[in-house]
């Protein structure tokens, strides 16, 4: 009991978390919303009004103090004031209503823009461990539909409810004034109507799922057909794909169809219901009629409440079977929303970096995986120094580098970056003094210039210096996409740097990107950079160019490089080889060489130089 | 990636002959569209003249108190009710089918229609803007056909009968109804498109956080190493708020239709309670004079019944356009003209791309030839001028040079993805036009530098060209091209699935898998495009191995970076601008000291090369 208890407590708290600091708008919007159906529902009794007393002489269920405000010696003039009421109400009615869905939008948007920023603020301080595990679209898709899902229900939804709970009660209570009898026989038949569309909905959801389902899978398809028509058109499978997909989308037409046979049915079926409360209540109205209870002022006004109410009562009957998708959105928003950020607790000591690295005895585990990742490694790396870091895919290069910038955590061993260990060292501190460029950098959807100078704060924030320090950030977004070989690249685009990049502008080359990256690193000067494979998709050329240029930018920099290329490593100060997350050899390239260990084997493997050129030139000679 | 949905369109007048052409395509549909406007016909009629049963409920017995006409009565109402239910049922079902079956149509015509237009095509549309118009655009359009017509034909005829009623029982009465009418479908009409408009730029914002999110999520590590988290944000609350305010705005706008229109009917009522009020009080049946008391209720009741047909059509009418852009759009692609395709007497002989006729296929040798060949993009950029290249059956040729020296563009007239500008490219003695694109596909094996898997099993991407091949084969395959050790890791083997586009898979497997898959389709020319460039040192030397074997006999071009992949090409040509400047075999250009030598050099370090010089 108290296990049950406590879940309450928590889909309550789940529920309201999201609309903190608007509650009153609300609250407000509903007072409207119950006010509004009350006047709604008047609109009988002026109908009544109207044949008893002005036509006839029998009193009507009309409330007194409007009664008061229609009493005239003629009936014409009688008839003037009560449309003058009738029209006087219409208008406060009007207004009410439209302030209550302006509450209703600033409320609702109001709350999706909580939302959505801190699901985003959420997202971005998630540990990174976190983000290779999780799934694009599926984040995506909660931050955008069950946000929608969500505010939907508050802002719609929740609001339809108390609106159909009042309209029908407020109905009741007028009916049930006029004649309780024939009350009963007015909403005898809605609930039959509420429960169908309940019943119904929750049981079509499943059906709902089959052709989202099978929609979902005819768009993959097309997608990846569009994206691979290169393969498609290589092997000649044009057939293959059309028929391929005129399968899928066959399957999809026809589990729509059996959606839209239900529907069809439900629709029907449940207009014949609406009509079978009318029948009752008619023929009942009429056999009260004959016996005296009901007039002819009462029987019209009944016709006009069941009108208000069977009709929505449908719409009911589907929103509370769809209530299970906002409590589904809500579990799958706080998954994330209960996640701790990796910078709550984070040390905030902030010590200069001045680029001496020392590795102790370091470990690594992801906590899923059976076995580490890096397991004892440890090394030292003076200012300045630079080191190249081989090993086949998998022997945890990149785990190693990731441990560098609190990207990840090591469980053994220590890090530290002159004498201090990471852990005692400020993350966001930490890595705007340790650069590092990935594999396969991102670039954002902006222009080739923002997102070379993006790491450059003084341009958007101080205003008084911006003329001068644009200028500056020109200078060396220039100078920077030059040593990175790109300037010539960039000049080449129609719109220069500022050609977009990205889904809503140009793509870029691998190669292009990747320099891009290096160039967005060469803005400031750090103490540490690290190139993780950074060059592996730039040609020959342009990477010895590239790293040329480096040479006179990097002097001071200790610089770690994960690279394939044996003619990258072999000109750094060290070289280490890991295999199976173990340091397997260490030293320069001449001491490695001698070695005649992996690296050897790596060397022999990609140059085969020497032997070719001895052959070719004792052919010649 | 629903950045293209809401694509911009101009307010543009009605199109008779996209409408024409649209039409064109839902002659298969004739049956239900009659079927389904009859059936809202039949409904209009009754929504039109119900009211009139009850008004007779009222006067003849209500008032009178006499139930002799009860029984007729009810016997009567049952016959509506279920003609009620059976049009209702009518109408869903076939104006559903309509709608279904018409983006149906759409899809199978612009799918079959993909498949057929040439690269160019697709150098030029984003995929976004192809899957826009496949889902959305089809969505609307064919929403629109659909309940939007047999919608429409509803609510004219309701409007009509509606009038007709009001005007016969009491003129004077049903010009007050009607009075309002053209107020309330002015209203619509404005509110409608407006808030249509507002919609829609919301959605564009909307797809825009989306974007952001998405931003914000792929480029995590991005972000996290760069420390961008507070530029971010606040770019992202710069969305954010904007979307606020704007939705505000909208909502505040729609929240003025509905009341608006109340007010009006409103007027409308009042005005009917105080004239109809003050007929219904001097009624007299004997002198004729006044109306009866189910008169004044059909008339108030009227006045409710008049809204939903005119919201109904204003809202038809507001989705018009939009739903006229995107026929456009569709229609745009469904006509598209592919630019590379077979002439006729080729596909009289051979069969186009899609049905082939295998049995008029002559055997493909390859051997290759570049005929003075000219080729430029639609830019307008000269890439080959008076190329010429004759490559023997079973050479392997190498193609090396920087980035724009030509490279891509040679492979991609081999392939026949583009076709050149001036010249020929010859195969086996005869221009590759005068023989069909099937046949040439068909023959050829391509393995890219960024691979493409399909969804799907391991094996169903590795028989992709072939779906009639054993298991045994692919195993096989996948043994030569050393991919089997990893596919037997996964718990699944080879029945693992791939994920969508190949996600589950590294990038370096995916190359394996796309390896395997080019050697089982058993081409006759085969094309290696920076295939090895994300594979380990040692993985590439095994796959170099495989290559060795199964290029023998084959006719083959390689690209790569990598020029110790390429050494044991039969010959290799360097290019700088469309121009081949050098060629030869690997020991050959070595010897020449030349471009090809600085090139492989630089690779090679200059110490390497300098001491074995000096040694």
């Amino acid at each position: 009991m108290s296990i049950q208890k406590k879940k309450k407590v928590n889909r309550i708290h789940q529920f309201t978390k999201w609309l903190k600091g608007n509650t009153h708008l609300y609250f407000m919007a509903i007072i409207l919303v119950i006010v509004l159906q009350y006047f709604r529902t008047l609109l009988p009794l002026f109908f009544q009004y109207i044949v008893n007393e002005v036509v006839g002489n029998i009193p009507s269920a009309l409330p007194d103090f409007m009664r008061n405000l229609v009493q005239a010696d003629t009936i014409k003039k009688q008839l003037i004031l009560i449309a003058l009421l009738y029209v006087a109400f219409a208008l406060l009615r009007v207004i009410l209503m439209f302030i209550r869905r302006v509450l209703i939008g600033v409320f609702a948007e109001r709350v999706a823009y909580k939302m959505r920023n801190r699901l985003y603020e959420k997202l971005q301080n998630l540990s990174f461990s976190y983000h290779t595990h999780a799934e694009t679209g599926d984040l995506i898709q909660r931050c955008t539909t069950d946000v929608e899902t969500y505010r939907v229900f508050v802002a719609e939804q929740l609001i339809e409810i108390i609106r159909l709970i009042f309209l029908v009660t407020f109905s009741i209570i007028w009916m049930s004034r006029i004649n309780v009898e024939m009350m009963f026989y007015s909403v005898m038949v809605t609930p039959v109507i509420f429960t169908a569309a309940l019943v119904y909905f929750m049981k079509v959801k499943s059906v709902f799922k089959n052709v989202e389902e099978k929609e979902a899978k005819m768009t993959t398809t097309l997608q990846e057909s569009v994206t691979g028509i290169r393969v498609v058109k290589a092997f000649a499978k044009e057939k293959y794909e059309i028929e391929k997909f005129d399968k899928h989308s066959k399957e999809y037409l026809k589990e729509d169809f059996k959606l839209l046979k239900l529907m069809a049915i439900f629709w029907s079926g449940t207009d014949f219901v609406i009509f079978v409360q009318y029948a009752v209540a008619i023929t009942m109205g009429i056999v009260l009629a004959s016996q005296g209870k009901i007039g002819v002022g009462e029987f019209p006004a009944f016709l006009m409440y069941i009108g208000m109410i069977v009709w929505p009562l449908r719409q009911l009957g589907r929103i509370v079977g769809d209530f299970g998708k906002t409590i589904v959105a809500l579990d799958r928003l706080d998954e994330i929303d209960n996640k701790t950020s990796e910078h709550d607790n984070d040390s905030t000591n902030k010590p200069e970096i001045k680029g001496e690295v020392e590795f102790r005895n370091v470990g690594f585990q992801f906590e899923d995986d059976y076995q580490p990742l890096l397991k004892d490694i440890s090394f030292k790396v003076k200012k300045g120094e630079s080191i190249a870091i081989v090993g086949r895919t998998g022997s945890g290069k990149s785990t190693l580098i990731n441990l560098m910038v609190r990207l990840l955590e090591n469980q053994h061993g220590g890090i530290y970056f002159d004498g201090v260990n990471i852990k005692d060292i400020n993350k966001k501190h930490l890595r705007e003094h340790v650069g590092i460029i990935m594999q396969e950098p991102f670039l954002y959807s902006r222009t080739v210039y923002d997102n070379i100078g993006i790491m450059d704060k003084n341009a958007s924030q101080e205003k008084v210096y911006q003329a001068a320090s644009i200028a500056s950030l020109h200078n060396k977004v220039y100078q920077a996409a030059s040593i990175a070989s790109l300037h010539n690249d960039i000049k080449k685009f129609e719109r220069g740097y500022e050609t977009i990049v990205g889904e809503r502008g140009v793509t870029l080359s691998g190669g292009q990107k990747q320099r891009v990256a290096i160039a967005r690193m060469l803005i400031h000067s750090k103490p540490v950079l690290i190139f993780d494979d950074s060059l592996s998709a730039v040609d020959t050329e342009t990477d010895i160019q590239i790293r040329k240029a480096l040479k006179d930018f990097w002097d001071n920099t200790t610089v770690f490089i994960i690279t394939h290329r044996i003619t990258t490593a072999m000109e750094a100060d060290k070289i280490i080889v890991l295999d199976k997350g173990e340091v397997s050899e260490m030293g320069t390239h001449e001491e490695l060489i001698n070695k005649k260990g992996i690296y050897n084997e790596l060397w022999e493997i990609q140059s085969n130089v020497e032997y070719d050129y001895d052959k070719i030139n004792k052919g010649v000679k | 990636m629903d950045f293209y949905e809401e694509e911009e369109y101009t307010e543009s007048k009605f199109d008779f002959l996209v409408w024409k052409k649209i039409f064109g395509h839902m002659k298969p549909l004739k049956k239900h569209l009659i079927i389904g406007m009859s059936a809202a016909i039949g409904l209009a009629i009754i929504d039109t003249l119900y009211p009139l049963i009850n008004k007779y409920a009222i006067d003849e017995m209500v008032e009178t108190g006499s139930i002799d006409k009860l029984p007729f009565f009810i016997g009567f109402y049952v016959v509506v009710m279920f003609s009620i239910m059976i049009l209702v049922y009518t109408f869903i079902m076939h104006a559903g089918q309509i709608q279904q079956k018409l983006s149906y149509i759409l899809r199978k015509k612009a799918f079959k229609r993909l498949q057929e237009l040439p690269f160019s095509y697709y150098d030029r549309t984003p995929v976004g803007w192809i899957m826009a118009r496949m889902t959305s655009d089809s969505r609307r359009l064919s929403d629109i056909l659909s309940w939007g017509l047999i919608d429409l034909s509803w609510g004219l005829l309701t409007m009509v009968g509606i009038t007709i009623v009001v005007l016969v029982i009491n003129w004077q009465l049903g010009l007050i109804l009607i009075g309002m009418l053209p107020i309330i479908m002015l209203l619509s009409i404005y509110f409608r498109r407006r808030i249509l408009r507002s919609y829609r730029h919301i959605r564009k914002e909307n797809s825009k956080i989306t974007g952001s999110f998405n931003e914000g999520i792929t480029g995590a590590k991005t972000t996290k190493a760069l420390v961008l988290e507070d530029r971010n944000f606040q770019d992202f609350d710069r969305l954010t708020s904007s979307m606020r305010r704007h939705s505000i705005r909208a909502a505040m706008f729609a929240g003025l239709y509905f009341p608006s229109i109340l007010f009006v009917a409103s007027i409308a009522t009042g005005l009917i309670m105080y004239y109809a009020g003050y007929e219904a009080s001097i009624y007299d049946k004997i002198a004729g004079i006044g109306i009866t008391v189910g008169t004044l209720y059909v008339y108030i009741n009227y006045v409710g019944q008049f809204f939903e047909p005119v919201m109904q059509l204003a809202n038809i009418l507001a989705r018009f356009q939009q739903a006229q852009a995107s026929g456009e759009r569709i229609m745009d692609l469904i006509e598209q003209k592919p630019e590379i395709w077979d002439r006729p007497e080729v596909i009289e002989k051979y069969g186009d791309a899609i049905n082939f006729k295998r049995e008029n296929w002559e055997e493909l040798k390859g051997e290759v030839e570049f005929n003075d060949v000219t080729f430029k993009y639609n830019k307008g950029e000269t890439v080959l001028s008076n190329f010429n290249l004759k490559v023997k059956q079973g050479e392997s040729i190498a193609l090396v040079g920087h980035t724009g020296a030509g490279k891509s563009t040679i492979v991609n007239l081999i392939c026949r993805f583009y076709e050149p500008t001036g010249g020929k490219i010859i195969i086996d003695g005869k221009d590759y036009k005068d023989r069909s694109l099937g046949w040439l596909h068909d023959n050829l094996g391509y393995v890219l530098q960024s691979p493409h898997l399909f969804s799907g099993t391991i094996m169903d991407n590795i028989r992709y060209g072939n779906t009639e091949l054993s298991e045994y084969e692919v195993y096989k395959a996948a043994k030569l091209v050393e991919a089997d050790d990893f596919i037997r890791e996964f718990e699944d083997g080879y029945d693992t699935q791939v994920g969508e586009g190949g996600a589950r898979l590294s990038v370096g497997q995916k190359q394996l898998v796309s390896f395997a898959r080019a050697l089982l389709a058993n081409p006759k020319i085969l094309i290696l495009d920076e295939a090895t460039s994300s594979v380990d040192t040692h993985t590439e030397k095994s796959i170099q191995r495989a290559i060795d074997t199964v290029l023998a006999g084959r006719t083959s071009f390689v690209i790569a970076h990598r020029l110790s992949t390429i050494t044991s090409c039969d010959r290799i040509l360097v290019l700088e601008d469309g121009k081949i400047i050098e060629q030869g075999n690997h020991k050959e250009l070595i010897k020449l000291e030349g471009h090809y030598y600085k090139l492989y050099t630089n690779q090679f370090k200059s110490k390497a090369i300098e001491d074995s010089k000096n040694g």
